[in-house]
Parts: C-alpha cells; sequence; structure tokens
C-alpha cells in the first residue's frame, strides 16, 4: 500500500496521500513536511463525521472535492471486503494538476482495493511489486522540488538503490525491507496474505516490523522463515487460527 | 436576483438548497426536502472547515461530491451554504465553472 499511496505522493501538487477505513481509523499514509501521520490521523475522526452524514443522502457517492482557499482536498471512496468502506485522501496545494489527479486517485483506489481485499496484496508488495505497481500507474508529472521534509520527495530510495529496485530484490521500498533472493520475496508476500486473513489489511505492515526484528541488518532470507512465522504467529490469538496460519506458511515455502 | 435563483437558474442545477454552517434551512428551490438537505450540508461544510484548519489549507470555497446517479455542489459565502444538486451527474464540470464564474462575480 505504501507504494501505492507514494505514486501519488510523487505527483506534483500531492502534499499527502492517505487511507481512512470507515470509521476514520488511518490504515496507511504519505505525507510531506508537516503532513506526518499524527496530522493525517486527526482528520480521521471529522472525516468519518462528514462522510457518514453526506451518506444519508448519497450513499452511492464515488469522489469528492473540498476547494480551499490555500489547496485541495480530493477523496475516494475504496470499497473493499477485508476493511470494509474506506477513503482514499489527497492533500493537494494550488500546483495540483487536477486532471492528472482525477486519474491517478481512481487508479489507486482500485489497486488499494486489490491490495486490501488480498488478490493484489501479491503483486503490489511482492518481489517485484515497486515496479510493477508504479508501472501500471500512468506517468504523472513527479515533484520536482523536495518540499520541506524533503526526504519523502521524489524516488531517493530508488535512485540509490538500483539495482535492488530492478532486480526484484526489494520487497518495499518504504518498509526498508530487502530479501536475499526471489524465494525469499515471495514468502513475504505469503506471509502478508495469510496473516491478512487474520488480522485484516495491516498485515504487511505488521510483516515489515517482524522481518525487522528477526533480520535486523541483512536481508531476509527463507532461513529466517521459521523465526519469522512463529513472529507473526504471535499476532494471531485463536489457537487453531494460529496453528493454520504455520502450516500455510509452511506449505508455502517456509522452513 | 438572490443567489439561490442564481445558482438554480444555472444549466444543469436540478435544484438548490440556501443554508447556513449550523444547518439552518433559508430556502430552497425546486425541492422539497430543503431542510434535510440544509441539515446534512451544514454539518458537512463546518466538518470541512475543520479539517481545512487542521490541515493547514485555509477556509472552504466549494465541496463537491459525484457518484453514479447524481452530483452535488456545495458553495460556501460569507454568511451562507448553497447546495446545488446537479442532474446529470456529469454536469458537475460545467456547474462548477458557472458558480465559480458567477462567485467571482459576487465578490
Amino acid at each position: 500500500m505504501d507504494t501505492i499511496l507514494q505514486g501519488l505522493l510523487d505527483m506534483a501538487g500531492v502534499n499527502a496521500a492517505v487511507l481512512f477505513d470507515g470509521s476514520g481509523r488511518l490504515l496507511a499514509h504519505r505525507g510531506k513536511s508537516v503532513y506526518d501521520r499524527a496530522l493525517c490521523e486527526q482528520v480521521g475522526g471529522p472525516l468519518a463525521r462528514a462522510i457518514d452524514s453526506l451518506q444519508l443522502q448519497h450513499e452511492d457517492w464515488e469522489s469528492a472535492t473540498a476547494q480551499f482557499a490555500d489547496g485541495t482536498l480530493l477523496l475516494r471512496r475504496v470499497d473493499t471486503i477485508s476493511a470494509g468502506p474506506c477513503v482514499l485522501a489527497l492533500v493537494a496545494d494550488s500546483t495540483l494538476n487536477p486532471a492528472f489527479a482525477t486519474v491517478a486517485i481512481r487508479v489507486s483506489s482500485n489497486k488499494l482495493k486489490r491490495a486490501l481485499d488480498g488478490g493484489a496484496a501479491s503483486s503490489s508488495v511482492g518481489s517485484t511489486g515497486q515496479a510493477s505497481a508504479l508501472g501500471s500507474l500512468p506517468s504523472y508529472p513527479a515533484a520536482t522540488a523536495a518540499g520541506p521534509g524533503g526526504s519523502q520527495v521524489g524516488h531517493p530510495a530508488a535512485a540509490s538503490r538500483p539495482g535492488l529496485a530492478s532486480s526484484g530484490l526489494s520487497w518495499s521500498r518504504t518498509g526498508g525491507v530487502t530479501t536475499a533472493d526471489q524465494p525469499s520475496a515471495n514468502y513475504l508476500t505469503a506471509c502478508a496474505r495469510e496473516l491478512a486473513r487474520h488480522v485484516g489489511p495491516m498485515s504487511k505492515i505488521f510483516v515489515e516490523e517482524a522481518v525487522r526484528r528477526v533480520c535486523p541488518d541483512l536481508p531476509f532470507s527463507l532461513a529466517a522463515s521459521r523465526a519469522l512465522a512463529d513472529e507473526l504467529a504471535g499476532r494471531i490469538d485463536d489457537e487453531d487460527d494460529r496453528q493454520a496460519f504455520l502450516v500455510a506458511l509452511k506449505n508455502s515455502g517456509g522452513k | 436576483m438572490t443567489d439561490l435563483e442564481t445558482v438554480a437558474n444555472i444549466a444543469g442545477v436540478s435544484a438548490a438548497v440556501l443554508g447556513d454552517l449550523e444547518g439552518t434551512f433559508l430556502g430552497a428551490l425546486r425541492t422539497s426536502d430543503g431542510e434535510t438537505i440544509a441539515a446534512e450540508m451544514g454539518f458537512v461544510g463546518s466538518s470541512f472547515l475543520e479539517i481545512g484548519a487542521l490541515l493547514g489549507l485555509g477556509t472552504l470555497g466549494t465541496f463537491s461530491l459525484s457518484g453514479p446517479a447524481r452530483s452535488c455542489l456545495l458553495v460556501v459565502r460569507p454568511q451562507s451554504l448553497i447546495t446545488a444538486l446537479v442532474s446529470p451527474p456529469q454536469s458537475l464540470g460545467p456547474v462548477e465553472r458557472a458558480i465559480d464564474t458567477a462567485f467571482q462575480e459576487w465578490t
């Protein structure tokens, strides 16, 4: 999901791309400068209330635009099976190209829907996920100047790790997780997919956190698959579900 | 011609409602559901004002909503809110431009 949001953030004029669930809880976020996670989380409450109210009369709404004096807030409904109705929000300044943004948010909402529902989680976060996810988006004009925060503008990670990005060794650009080889990347994708059955759309984030704990300094490899599986299993409360999860991962190439 | 009549006369606007950010119903043209719409849009307008303040985006000018069956446009005026119901929904763009032009004339 981070890759999809980063694709939106790379558009000129976009300062934040945020995914909220129906109750206003922040599911994923990418933002520049002051648009950090804490600020965006504050927006979730009033946004959810406003949308609840809108839906009284406009139950089938698809998109909305709030035009402010100093910027624009674009909203797109993302109906998912796993997380229910979600909302993708773009915070933009006056340099945003509305036409490009309309296309981009539609494309990205479809990709997020697939990612949240698990079907495309593997394609968007898999070993070649970075290239495929960005490659299927239209080529939007990228931000040319770093925002005040700077660190999340453009493609700094891709530029500094061209080998990883193009060879499929990078499981996630934003999560700081790298893999030793293709089977290891495939295994991480399987972990995210299987864990999503039990914990929902946060599974990829849990996998990234667990990989960093299990392999803090090395690319993830299948040698650490058992440790990773045990770590992730701790996220599942039900004993039967936990065992089913471990079996599924073993069948996915884990040791 | 009042603001409400100006908006209601734009091609593509099927109905228009005048209210305020408190949800007070002040008038409507071509709809019998004005009170409900005014209350809903008052709440929506005040919610997005709060969101704009949180995000540092300044004051809310317009809010538009579109779906397969219908669209609507909320215009924030100094003392009031005008809601334009747009039909067919594809007319939202032209209606926005027409209201924007009228809005500039108002200011």
